[in-house]
């Protein structure tokens, strides 16, 4: 919060003031958030890293029964907690109305995250939580919600690369320069992660699989370094905003 | 970096400093494509050393005359756009977009030979799942194969700014050539891996 307080001056009691006070608390969100959705998909409910594709039926319901409690604690938390992406998702598309770009930028990026967060965290939710809702169920129909969960947790690819490319796009074009072009890059990373893991519905072992040395472990650390790129670039963004400017709804 | 790069004055070959060519973030771009595409090659050698005959018996399968003409295609393509640069530099745009556009040709050429690579694999059953040689190569031919199509998307930027009647911006050229050339080492790295690694 104290890196607001020298870009907040004698009109801070006005409007604008009170509008960058709105944006920290809004960029506040992001270190809670993140650290809540790495204990729910990471100690929680295990699916990160996720477990091997090549599980026996036995073993999945095993799986489900050992941490059964852990899942159902997680993804009821997620399910409380998943609004506040959006909060973030519309930080970023804030920062992108005050760039030089056409609205449709910010318009695609919201849309992009907002039909992603079904198949990238919300189906592999519900589908672990039907398999922990009823331990007795026939196996193989858990070890359905098992593929089912974990296909779709690692391999929804659209449109997160969508997101990620319209978001480079952007950050070029932009001519008030919101954000360096070295985010952009990054973001262009993104979308080559998203392309290798299309192999992950084919094979259930080796590197291309949904637990893969590329698939998965390469694209989570990449996913790491842009998520830390992105928190620093926004932050320095409303750092350098002005108080009064006005930006279009 | 990037700021300074674009507050320069449009053409001032004179104040040019030669030490970093294009801007900086594209810079950031190639070093971490680059260490992207180190973690799959050491990923690959690492399955190639457990499985080192299915990779020789499948490797000759792979058309020998295909890579090479494809890593010529895009060496000449890397020479047309370091000319390009030199011309843009030389504030000769009209032999700059000329070069850019062969440059084009190259990349479209490179694409069909790729095409018809996989299509007389494909018609001969040696598909992506048929063992993890053939998985590798699928999957580093088509990561790369979406470089040169990106790489086609950045030629097409650097011709639209060598037609920009005022401002036009040299060190933009250079990152796109930079571009280009990070395709090119990339596909002589995959060319020797998957190709002629005996």
């Amino acid at each position: 919060m104290t890196a607001a307080s020298p870009a907040v001056p004698a009109v801070s009691a006005g409007r604008g003031g009170r509008r960058l006070l709105d944006l920290w608390a809004c960029w506040w969100v992001f270190p809670p958030f993140y650290t809540l959705f790495g204990i729910i998909f990471v100690p929680l409910t295990r699916v990160m890293p996720p477990p091997s594709p090549a599980k026996p039926t036995a073993q999945i319901v095993l799986f489900f029964h050992a941490h059964a409690l852990t899942i159902q604690i997680g993804f009821s938390v997620l399910m409380l907690a998943i609004g506040a992406g959006s909060v973030l998702n519309g930080l970023v598309a804030y920062q992108m109305r005050r760039m030089t770009v056409d609205p449709v930028f910010a318009y695609t990026y919201i849309a992009t995250l907002a039909v992603g967060a079904i198949p990238g965290c919300l189906f592999c939710a519900f589908s672990f939580l039907a398999a922990t809702f009823r331990p007795d169920r026939d196996p193989h129909l858990i070890a359905l919600c098992y593929d089912l969960g974990l296909l779709t947790f690692v391999g929804s690819l659209g449109c997160f690369a969508t997101q990620y490319l319209i978001f480079a796009i952007a950050i070029f074009l932009d001519r008030n320069k919101i954000f360096p072009t070295w985010l952009a890059y990054i973001s262009i990373w993104q979308v080559v992660t998203e392309l290798v893991a299309i192999p992950v519905f084919i094979f259930t072992g080796g590197p291309f699989a949904w637990n893969g040395a590329i698939s998965f472990w390469e694209g989570t650390a990449l996913f790491g370094v842009y998520i830390a790129c992105l928190i620093m670039c926004v932050r320095k963004a409303i750092e350098r905003q002005q108080p009064g400017e006005r930006v279009p709804g | 970096m990037t700021a300074e790069a674009r507050s320069r004055p449009a053409d001032a070959p004179a104040q040019r400093t030669p030490a970093l060519p294009g801007d900086a973030g594209m810079w950031v771009f190639v070093l971490g494509d680059m260490v992207i595409f180190g973690v799959y090659f050491i990923v690959f050698m690492v399955y190639r050393g457990h499985e080192q005959a299915v990779f020789l018996a499948s490797q000759r399968h792979l058309s020998l005359a295909s890579g090479a003409v494809n890593t010529l295609v895009l060496l000449a393509g890397s020479r047309f756009a370091a000319l390009a640069v030199a011309a843009a530099r030389a504030g000769d745009d009209r032999r700059a977009s000329r070069l850019i556009g062969w440059c084009g040709i190259c990349g479209v050429a490179f694409l069909l030979v790729k095409a018809r690579e996989w299509y007389s694999l494909v018609s001969a059953g040696r598909t992506v799942t048929r063992n993890n040689f053939y998985m590798f190569y699928y999957a580093f031919t088509g990561v790369h194969l979406f470089h040169v199509l990106m790489g086609l998307v950045v030629l097409g930027v650097m011709l639209a700014e060598l037609r920009r009647p005022a401002g036009r911006r040299t060190w933009l050229i250079e990152a796109g050539a930079i571009y280009w050339h990070m395709v090119d080492l990339l596909w002589i790295i995959l060319f020797a891996l998957l190709y002629l690694m005996r």
